[in-house]
């Protein structure tokens, strides 16, 4: 029974890879795949269905601890965008200089993804870029250097990137700690490439259509007015996602319960913010109007997958795995560097969660342990090497066309270059910022 | 500490039940709510660990009715977007104001029972409008509607979130509730028709030729399919839970997963963006989300109570003060036409442990009953009759002359009808 369920979990994994070619969305893969997995998993041991029922409950509360994170934190970022509030940063923007110009938006991206998820930033940014870089060529390094900067970004931030966000909700990095020991790698990770292009890259930003520089392509497109509130919007949105490490650090209680807070405040002042306007005016600035625009297909995508990853840890597979991937590779380090190309190629998510079955909960792998933080920065950034290989990427293959191909040809090699420096880089100070085990009584 | 969470608990349930004057949305509040009660609970001395397995436990118990809910709401907003709903109600045309009724009224009640109340009463709402053209007496189908559609809910595990939750947390076994269930609740709905066979008048009206009209318009392809699978996938999951004993949401899921295929593959000629708004991802973008978290809200604020032990002490007082959990079961039900009764059923789920109310108990099925009918003594007592409140713009004052009587009659009706049974 349990080569069935493996067996059922590889083509559930196959289906989620080719979601195109074979035109079936992947959250409903991902679904029938996770409950599946559950399903043979529990008729198959009959005898032990309490146990199971508990395991099943266990994963589930673990899981929404997450998704219900994710929500909250989408929620808050699409508030923040129908006001317009990122514009408050991307309008200081407007130096004519192509390398200039690329240190600046890369850098602004950075620090973006670092607080707002990958994906967002990577649109954010490349809504701007469009503005800025009307020549097509020049702009298509651009959207591929904000891949680079965006999943970079997130890889240091416990609020800044799913995988990163996983292990930190599970207990695996602390918040503080992952920032020291992540940052100097992921910027390495982003520079490399920079530095590569300031040699490199030849041409101009081209000249803008007169009627591009006045509007704001926002990608939601309703209406270019800006709303009263903008500001006030951003600095609550950002001080609430930020503060949300705060509050777990305060109060120990787990992330996504600061998240849910986060929002519940924003959401009253966005109410409260334009008394003024009439309730259908309102509408698309309140929470309830961004909820209606937030990815809920990809938050049951995780849950479906995550679902599909708990059966294996629940019937010991993962571990087993990880027993013989230890015995073939022998160094968790190389396991790590794989797993992050891998990510390139499938979903980080489930990798981690993988990951986490496989390793975790073990004395051996203490929180802040090398692996965890080394996973964080390798499942992070490994994902830039392939234009589809992160989320960010995806969303900037749709919005500026760019193919496959040509990503592969101009920018997997500056990913590569960069993954590889900011690994190295990981490895050698790891030493001086390592934290020791914890004293067991 | 206790006192300042109680404190914060009614404050925010207060803000809760006077969203519209404080034009603060609800979702918003019972979020904040949730969160401070956990925080002040966590910040007051007890061991954290506790508190966080506490918590998880919570946290697992209520995704479990939202991510069942959130499935639920998808597979039914898919089915409306091929219009499945039409291959029912496309049947429907009597001109005789009273049959018409009791027609309307009975498939409102049996769809109620598969899909969630709210659905089915803007379903049924949308066609009484086609087939009433006369304001007035519509008002009355409305009513009606609202009617049938609590009480259909209440005695069918995936029909009412009351009883959902009542079903999701082991209370409540499938065949048992319908059994001792659907009796009392077909009388909570006759009653009501009964009076009114007797003091309706009055016409449907004529119909404007446009509306006639409307009727004929084209469908999509699939629609009967979308239908019988989305009404196979709901009644599937009852079937799912006795065959693998994996809770519900599992079930829930696996349905949704099905009909997501086939609503991608069922028809292959249209193009990526004609086929959009006939996927699941778009359905998506139309469910209730933000009744999905205000439900993690409110819930999670029951659960820090339950887990301070501050209802368990509140039942001891009820039961010292009221001496019999039928009639405290009864006031619940007319307490939730004020009140939401997904918070109150939760809180008696927190109140009564189930090593001394054991499954199938009395009390959990009387409170199904309850909770689930309770609502239509006033518009605003359910998400059904707020939804009609909004399309039809019913007066709250009009639907407390007019219905809130024959609710009452109906609610008392089905409610000895139980209590008669049972013993």
């Amino acid at each position: 029974m349990e080569i069935l369920i493996i067996t059922v979990f590889v083509v559930g994994y196959l289906a989620i890879a080719l979601e195109h070619p074979i035109k079936i969305n992947k959250t409903a893969s991902a679904l029938l795949t996770g409950v599946l997995c559950w399903t043979l998993y529990a008729v198959s041991h009959h005898e032990h269905i309490d146990h199971i029922g508990e395991e099943l409950a266990h994963h589930l509360a673990e899981i929404s601890a997450i998704l219900f994170f994710l929500m909250g934190a989408m929620t808050i970022v699409e508030l923040v965008d129908a006001y317009q509030g990122f514009r408050l940063i991307t309008d200081r923007i407007n130096t004519k200089n192509p390398k200039k110009l690329l240190w600046i938006i890369c850098f602004v991206t950075f620090f973006l993804s670092a607080v707002l998820d990958n994906l967002t930033t990577a649109i954010v940014m490349v809504s701007l870029t469009r503005k800025l870089v009307p020549n097509k060529e020049m702009r298509m390094f651009f959207a591929g250097m904000i891949i680079i900067a965006a999943n970079a970004g997130g890889a240091w931030s416990p609020i800044g990137d799913v995988t990163t966000t996983m292990l930190w909700i599970k207990g695996y990095i602390t918040a503080g700690n992952i920032m020291i020991t992540l940052i100097l790698p992921s910027l390495i990770c982003m520079i490399v490439p920079l530095i590569y292009l300031q040699f490199t890259l030849k041409g101009e930003l081209g000249h803008a259509g007169s009627h591009k520089q006045e509007t704001h392509p926002g990608h939601h497109g309703h209406g270019h007015a800006q709303v009263k509130g903008a500001t006030a919007m951003l600095l609550l949105g950002i001080g609430g996602l930020i503060s949300v490490p705060i509050f777990k650090t305060y109060t120990h209680l787990p992330p996504y319960l600061g998240m849910l807070l986060a929002l519940g405040v924003i959401w009253v002042v966005s109410e409260l913010i334009n008394p003024d306007m009439d309730e259908a005016e309102k509408r698309p600035y309140t929470a309830a109007g961004a909820l209606t625009r937030i990815d809920v297909p990809s938050v049951l995508f995780f849950l479906g997958i995550l679902l599909a990853v708990g059966a294996l840890q629940s019937m010991g597979t993962l571990n087993a795995f990880a027993g013989w991937l230890d015995v073939t590779l022998k160094d968790n380090r190389i396991i790590i560097t794989l797993i992050g190309i891998v990510s390139a190629i499938v979903d980080n998510v489930p990798l981690v969660a993988a990951s986490m079955g496989m390793y975790g909960p073990n004395p051996a792998y203490y929180p802040d342990h090398l692996i965890w933080e080394y996973l964080a920065y390798c499942a992070g950034t490994g994902g830039s090497i392939l234009i589809i290989g992160s989320a960010a990427g995806v969303a900037v293959m749709g919005m500026e066309k760019i193919d496959f191909i040509w990503y592969v040809k101009r920018i997997s090699l500056l990913a590569a270059l960069g993954y590889f420096a900011g690994a190295i880089a990981y490895l050698l100070i790891q030493p001086y910022l390592a934290v020791h085990p914890p004293v067991v009584p | 500490m206790e006192t300042i969470i109680i404190v914060i608990f009614v404050i925010g349930y207060l803000g809760i039940a006077l969203e519209h004057p404080i034009r603060v949305n609800k979702t918003a509040t019972a979020l904040v709510t949730g969160v401070l009660c956990w925080t002040l609970y966590a910040l007051g001395g007890t061991d954290i660990h506790i508190i966080g397995h506490q918590l998880q436990e919570h946290l697992g118990e209520i995704s479990a009715i939202l991510f069942f809910l959130m499935g639920a709401m998808t597979i039914v907003e898919l089915v409306d977007a091929y219009q499945g709903f039409r291959v029912i109600t496309d049947r429907i045309n009597t001109q005789n104001p009273k049959k018409l009724l009791w027609l309307i009224c009975s498939v409102t009640f049996v769809l109620s029972a598969i899909l969630d109340n709210l659905t089915t009463s803007i379903v049924m709402v949308s066609l009484v409008r086609k087939l009433v053209p006369d304001k007035s007496m519509r008002l009355f189908f409305c009513g009606m509607i609202v009617i049938a559609a609590n009480a259909g809910g209440a005695w069918s595990p995936i029909g009412d979130v009351t009883t959902t939750m009542l079903w999701i947390g082991g209370q409540i076994t499938a065949g048992n509730i319908i059994q001792s269930l659907l009796l009392p609740s077909i009388v909570c709905m006759v009653v009501p028709l009964l009076v009114l066979q007797f003091t309706l008048k009055g016409t449907l009206g004529e119909q404007a030729p446009e509306a006639a009209k409307k009727s004929s318009e084209q469908r999509v392809r699939g629609s009967t399919t979308m239908l019988v699978l989305g009404v196979g996938g709901l009644i599937s999951v009852p079937i799912f839970k006795t065959v693998t004993h994996l809770p519900p949401y599992l079930g829930m899921l696996l349905a949704l997963g099905v009909l997501w295929v086939v609503s991608e593959l069922i028809n292959p000629d249209m193009d990526e963006s004609e086929k959009k708004n006939f996927s699941a991802a778009h359905a998506l973008t139309r469910i209730d989300v933000p009744s999905v978290l205000f439900f993690l809200g409110i819930l999670l604020a029951v659960g820090a109570l339950q887990s301070m032990n501050i209802l368990s002490s509140f039942a001891g007082w009820l039961d010292t003060a009221l001496g019999d959990t039928r009639l405290i079961v009864s006031l619940i039900g007319v307490l939730s036409a004020i009140v939401d009764n997904v918070p109150l059923v939760a809180a008696s789920m927190g109140m009564y442990s189930l090593d001394t109310y054991p499954a199938d108990g009395l009390i959990w099925e009387y409170l199904a009953y309850c909770a689930g009918t309770g609502g239509s003594l006033l518009i605003i007592g359910s998400a059904a009759g707020v939804a009609v409140m909004g399309m039809e713009k019913i007066d709250f004052i009009w639907y407390l002359k007019r219905l809130t009587l024959l609710a009452l009659l109906g609610y008392a009706a089905g409610a000895i009808t139980y209590l008669l049974l049972q013993g």
